[in-house]
């Protein structure tokens, strides 16, 4: 089992080492108040003086009720779904990208990224503030982390793009072409993450191809700084899997930042592996060279029990450093934590596919699944019952809802995009957006359970 | 100053006590158990406020003076024992 490294040693500040100014008065000061503030700790924590009080500082909203409903005509006329959406880093702007998610050979359809602003006055759900034409299908989507203009976008053909939707004339900024660096297959995940000099962000992006690649932007292009290949005879403790058949490559549907460890990543598989990995890895991939101008890694580190199929969405709990939840095609939400291989948790969602899993980003409890039957299940694990506290409806005739982002700023709203074009804007309820008391430490508890 | 980390271990080590500040007259603080950036925000905005809630006990009655400082919060308790030269700031919770 592995160990869970130290936090919050105590330290002195400013300045650490032998040399510390000797603050005259100090000890005095502290020998005066020591005695009343003991006599105040200890009174508090027998105290029930508070117990079951609540101050109702916002408006209590009682119901959970969709806002918008976010239709581009053009794309719905031409039968493509919504594969990924992103909310901008303030919050005012919801982007989405068309492609399709079943099967098929559709490389060379035309797709777009459309976005709306949804604080600016007079929003027309049916007319996009901004529409960017793409040749190819987009598959995944990812708005820059503090440059709201700046989204960049994995397609079916490998490719990767960052485009500015400040630039009027034409919206790419930086792109990978078809290089012998970048991807062959469909990029179903892309993200920002920080780089080694200050300030400065690559692009991350994963594919089918089981490749995992960091771009820096430079000029118009992409270029390639850093990569791993994930290979199948590399992946740990693989005993379980079938050998041979088909491609090596693990095939990437799904990927998720630590937002606690910048070293760490998890990766979700065609094949039903779920892999924690490291950027730092420095083992070199299995894979054959392939003009890469950089050297592949092999970055997965531990495997978590494999599931009955793709695995299409995972999420790092944004409340406890050792938990994640991931969702695929079994229909089950399983919630893992770091330390062991098994789920702590399985959770029978569906009896169809789950898309989308997202952790509310206010109550430590709370993570809501998209399903393909297009429905959007919210769950709370501080419930006795393991029935969804909500079922929210996307109205897509029972087409697949695929991808849920919640607002980073207004954290109350959650969009989803669904097969049938559409991105529902949702306005959650009161109780599932604010914290109880003893939420964290209730998340805590059922971190430290161990697996039978 | 082997007495000064006495004092400060036995109250951080007081039941629910999640950190304990030592700030100075400026504001700045000497002494905490917490990280730099929740240290400095604590530090910073609880002078302000123990500053403004003197002001506030002294306009009503110039006679008197503030004593002690308790901020109830959902999570938490912040106490703030004030002083001429420094503030000492700790922060429990109670339902631990």
């Amino acid at each position: 089992m592995l160990t869970d490294p130290q936090d919050h040693l105590a330290h002195q500040f400013p300045l650490e080492g032998e040399l510390r100014p000797t603050f005259s008065g100090l000890s005095d000061f502290l020998h005066r108040v020591e005695d009343m503030i003991v006599k105040e700790l200890a009174k508090n924590a027998k105290s029930h003086a508070f117990d079951g009080f609540d101050v109702n500082w916002e408006d209590q909203n009682e119901t959970v009720s969709c806002k918008h409903r976010l239709q581009h005509l053009v794309a719905q006329e031409k039968g493509l779904h919504v594969t990924s959406i992103s909310w901008s880093c303030t919050g005012s702007v919801i982007a989405c990208a068309f492609g399709r998610v079943d099967d098929g050979d559709w490389s060379a359809e035309k797709s777009c990224v459309c976005t709306w602003n949804l604080d600016r006055r007079g929003l027309n759900p049916k007319r996009p503030n901004t529409v960017i034409d793409v040749a190819r299908p987009v598959m995944s989507l990812s708005f820059h982390p503090t440059s709201p203009s700046l989204i960049a976008g994995g397609l079916y053909s490998g490719e990767v793009v960052v485009w500015d939707t400040n630039r009027t004339q034409d919206p790419v900024l930086a792109q990978t072409g078809m290089s012998t660096d970048a991807h062959r297959e469909p990029v179903y995940q892309v993200a920002w993450v920080p780089g080694q000099r200050r300030g400065e962000m690559l692009v991350l992006s994963a594919g089918s191809g089981g490749r995992v690649l960091l771009w820096t932007v430079d000029g118009g292009s992409l270029v390639l700084s850093a990569g791993y290949a994930l290979v199948r005879q590399q992946v740990p403790h693989n005993s379980s899997l079938s050998k041979g058949r088909g491609s090596s490559n693990v095939g990437v549907t799904s990927l998720a930042l630590s937002p606690w460890d910048s070293d760490t990543f998890l990766v979700g598989s065609e094949g039903g592996l779920v892999l924690k990995c490291s950027f730092s890895a420095q083992e070199l991939a299995a894979a054959p060279p392939d003009g890469e101008s950089v050297a592949l890694r092999a970055p997965a580190q531990f495997s978590f029990s494999p599931r009955g199929g793709p695995v299409h969405s995972l999420h790092y709990s944004p409340f406890h450093r050792n938990l994640f939840v991931s969702v695929g095609t079994d229909g089950l939400a399983r919630l893992h934590s770091l330390l062991q291989p098994d789920p702590l948790l399985s959770l029978r969602v569906s009896d169809s596919y789950l898309f989308g899993v997202r952790w509310s980003p206010t109550r430590p409890l709370v993570f809501a699944a998209a399903t393909g039957q297009g429905l959007v299940q919210i769950f709370d694990l501080g419930r006795k019952s393991l029935r969804p506290a909500a079922t929210m409806d996307q109205l897509t005739s029972g087409q697949p809802a695929y991808c849920m982002e919640f607002n980073p700023c207004q954290t109350d709203l959650l969009a989803v995009g669904n097969a049938d074009g559409s991105v529902n804007i949702w306005h959650l309820s009161t109780e599932l957006t604010e914290q109880g008391h003893r939420e964290t430490a209730q998340l805590e508890q059922l971190a430290n359970e161990v697996a039978e | 100053m082997a007495e000064v980390e006495e004092t400060l271990k036995r109250i951080q080590t007081h039941k629910g006590v999640i950190g304990t500040i030592v700030v100075n007259a400026e504001g700045i603080p000497i002494r905490t158990t917490l990280d730099n950036s929740t240290t400095v925000q604590y530090a910073g905005l609880l002078h302000q406020l123990t500053m403004k809630a003197r002001s506030t006990v002294r306009d009503i009655d110039p006679q008197n003076d503030l004593t002690f400082l308790r901020i109830r919060s959902k999570k938490h308790e912040i106490m703030v024992a004030p002083d001429k030269e420094y503030m000492l700031i700790v922060i429990q919770n109670p339902s631990e």
